[in-house]
C-alpha cells in the first residue's frame, strides 16, 4: 500500500510464491476462525485476474507486503489469529491510526501484513460497509478499482494493477466477476473530491497504457474503451447538491488528503 | 380562482455584483432577511443565484489557513449557480410547485414580459399554503404554533438570546430531560437580568419565569383571559392527559393577533 516507487522490481517466481503461500496460510486460518478478512493490494489483483495476472511479473510489478480489509468489530480476534500464526503487532500503528489499521511483522520471514479496518483512508476514504461479504477472497472488484484510483499521486505499480483489472473484467452494475461501475459512479456522485481523483486517474491509466510494449494494440484499445465507458457512467450519475457546490470551487481548494499526513 | 405566481411572489429583485466577496453577500442576506441573491451583470441582467447554502461552502472548505484564504478571495460570480431558473408571473402556482419539486429548485426568478419582477421561493409557497388553512377562531389548537424553540435549564442565556435572534422568536421554552415545561424565557426576562455587567455565566434557569399552561381545547377567549389576568404574552399548550410531557405547542399574543388580522377572520369581515 505504499505510495512510493516500492513495488516495482524484478521478483523471481519463488519469491512471489512465498507471498502467495503465506497469504493462503493466513486466509485459511481466518476462515477457520470465522473472520471476515479480504485481500487487497497487489495480491488481490493477482488472485482476481487469472488471465492477465502475468502482466504483474511481465511489467516488473513486485509484491511487497500482504494487505487485508477487515471489520473493526473483529479487531481482537484478528490480532489473536495473527499472534497464533507467529506475527508480532506493531502497536504504535494501531494507536496512531486510532484503531483503523494494524501492521503485523513476521521477523523470521521478513514478511509483514497490513490490515485496514472498516475503511481505506488514504487520499480519500473508501468504506467497506457491508462490502466485504460481497466477494471472496478479495474485496469486490469495484473497491479494487477505487483502492487504486483514489491515490492522487498514482504510481506505476497502481497503473499496472488497474490495467490488469480493466483487461480481465467487464464493467457492469453487479459484483460477480464484474467491476460494479454503478457503485463507483454513485460514490463519485456524492463526493466531488473522489470524483476529481478517480476521473483524473482513469485518464492517466488510459494514456499510460498506450506506452506499454507488453500490451498489444487490441489490448490498448480495450483499455481505452473500458476507461471511456467508466467515465461516461460516472459522468452520467446525477450529482448531489454538495457535489455541485464543491465543483464550483474546483481545484482552488485541495480536494484530497496528503498520504503522508495519514501515516 | 387559480392562484398565479404573481399572487405569492416576493416583489422586487435584490441583486449583487459578480465580484462581491462571500462576506459581503452574507451581510446582504442578513440585512435583507432573505436566503438568496440574484447575481447581476453590469447591465443589471441576472446571471446567477447565490444562496445561503452556497455560502456554507465558505465554512465547509476553510479547514486550514490556505483554504480559508482561497475561499475569502472567492466571489459571488464564482460560487453562484447558473443558469437562473425563471418562471412567468402568470403561471399557475400548482404548475410551478410541480416543476420545482421535479427539478429540485428552491427559488425561481419571476418574469413579466421577459423583465424580472420578483422572486418566488419555497418559503413563499409555504406561506401561501398556510393561508389556505380554514379561518377558525374557536380553540387554542387552531391558532397555536406547533413548533417551538426549546432549551434545557443549563443553557447559557447568551445561547438562548442567539437562538431567539436567529429563529426570529420572542421566547424560549425551558424543559427538563423528559420534556416537562419548567419555565419560559422572554426578551423581557433577558433585558431585566442582563444589565451593564453582562450575563456570560448566567443560565436560563436563573432568568426564566413560570410557564402558564393551557389546554388545546380551550377557547381563544379563555386564552386571552389568562394572558390578560396574568399579564403574560404566551401560554404553553399542554396535553391534558399528560401535562408533564413535552408540550404540544405555544400560543402567543402575536398568534391571536395574527389570527385577527387574517383576511376572512371575524375581525376583518
Amino acid at each position: 500500500m505504499s505510495n512510493s516507487p516500492i513495488g516495482m522490481a524484478e521478483q523471481d517466481k519463488s519469491e512471489r510464491e512465498r507471498f502467495e503461500n503465506e497469504l493462503n496460510r493466513i486466509f485459511q486460518a481466518s476462515n477457520e476462525a470465522g473472520l471476515m478478512l479480504r485481500v487487497i493490494g497487489s495480491l488481490a489483483f493477482q488472485m482476481h485476474c487469472s488471465q492477465y495476472g502475468y502482466l504483474q511479473e511481465a511489467m516488473g510489478r513486485a509484491y511487497t507486503d500482504i494487505d487485508f480489509a477487515a471489520y473493526r468489530h473483529q479487531t481482537k480476534e484478528i490480532k489473536a489469529m495473527m499472534a497464533g500464526l507467529g506475527y508480532v503487532e506493531n502497536r504504535e500503528v494501531f494507536v496512531v491510526s486510532e484503531g483503523d489499521r494494524s501492521i503485523f511483522d513476521d521477523f523470521e520471514t521478513g514478511l509483514y501484513v497490513d490490515v485496514f479496518y472498516d475503511k481505506l483512508d488514504f487520499c480519500h476514504v473508501i468504506r467497506w460497509d457491508g462490502r466485504l461479504e460481497v466477494d471472496s477472497p478479495t474485496i469486490p472488484l469495484a473497491e479494487m478499482l477505487l483502492e487504486k484510483m483514489q491515490i492522487v499521486e498514482i504510481n506505476e505499480k497502481d497503473v499496472i494493477d488497474t490495467i490488469m483489472l480493466l483487461m480481465e473484467h467487464p464493467l457492469g452494475d453487479s459484483d460477480v466477476e464484474v467491476i460494479n461501475i454503478e457503485r463507483v459512479a454513485q460514490l463519485c456522485s456524492k463526493d466531488w473530491g473522489l470524483w476529481r481523483t478517480i476521473t483524473m486517474n482513469l485518464d492517466k491509466v488510459e494514456k499510460l497504457a498506450q506506452g506499454y510494449q507488453q500490451l498489444s494494440g487490441e489490448q490498448k484499445a480495450h483499455i481505452t474503451s473500458q476507461v471511456e465507458a467508466a467515465l461516461a457512467r460516472i459522468e452520467g450519475e446525477p450529482k448531489s447538491l454538495a457535489w455541485r457546490l464543491r465543483a464550483r470551487v474546483g481545484d482552488r481548494v485541495k480536494w484530497y488528503k496528503e498520504v503522508d499526513e495519514v501515516h | 380562482m387559480t392562484k398565479r405566481i404573481r399572487d405569492i411572489m416576493h416583489p422586487g429583485v435584490i441583486t449583487c455584483r459578480p465580484d462581491a466577496a462571500l462576506g459581503q453577500v452574507a451581510v446582504m442576506l442578513i440585512q435583507q432577511h432573505i436566503h438568496a441573491l440574484l447575481v447581476a451583470d453590469r447591465d443589471g441582467r441576472p446571471i446567477g443565484v447565490i444562496s445561503d447554502y452556497d455560502l456554507l461552502a465558505g465554512e465547509w472548505l476553510s479547514g486550514d489557513p490556505e483554504s480559508l484564504e482561497v475561499m475569502r478571495s472567492m466571489t459571488a460570480g464564482e460560487l453562484m449557480s447558473t443558469p437562473v431558473d425563471t418562471v412567468e408571473a402568470d403561471v399557475p402556482v400548482h404548475e410551478a410547485v410541480l416543476r420545482m419539486g421535479e427539478e429540485g429548485i428552491s427559488r425561481l426568478l419571476v418574469l413579466d414580459g421577459g423583465q424580472p419582477v420578483g422572486v418566488v421561493s419555497v418559503s413563499d409557497f409555504v406561506a401561501a399554503l398556510a393561508e389556505t388553512a380554514p379561518a377558525k377562531r374557536e380553540t387554542v389548537a387552531d391558532v397555536m404554533s406547533d413548533a417551538m424553540l426549546v432549551c434545557r435549564a443549563k443553557t447559557p442565556v447568551i445561547s438562548a438570546a442567539r437562538a431567539m435572534t436567529q429563529a426570529g422568536w420572542r421566547s424560549v421554552l425551558v424543559v427538563n430531560a423528559a420534556g416537562k415545561p419548567l419555565g419560559v424565557v422572554s426578551g423581557l426576562d433577558l433585558m431585566a437580568f442582563c444589565g451593564d455587567d453582562g450575563c456570560e455565566d448566567v443560565t436560563v434557569s436563573q432568568v426564566m419565569h413560570p410557564a402558564l399552561t393551557i389546554h388545546m381545547s380551550a377557547s381563544l377567549r379563555e386564552a386571552a383571559d389568562v394572558m390578560i389576568e396574568h399579564h403574560h404574552h404566551r401560554l404553553v399548550v399542554v396535553d391534558p392527559d399528560d401535562p408533564e410531557s413535552m408540550p404540544l405547542g405555544i400560543l402567543s399574543s402575536y398568534d391571536i393577533i395574527t389570527q385577527m388580522a387574517r383576511p376572512g377572520s371575524v375581525w376583518q369581515s
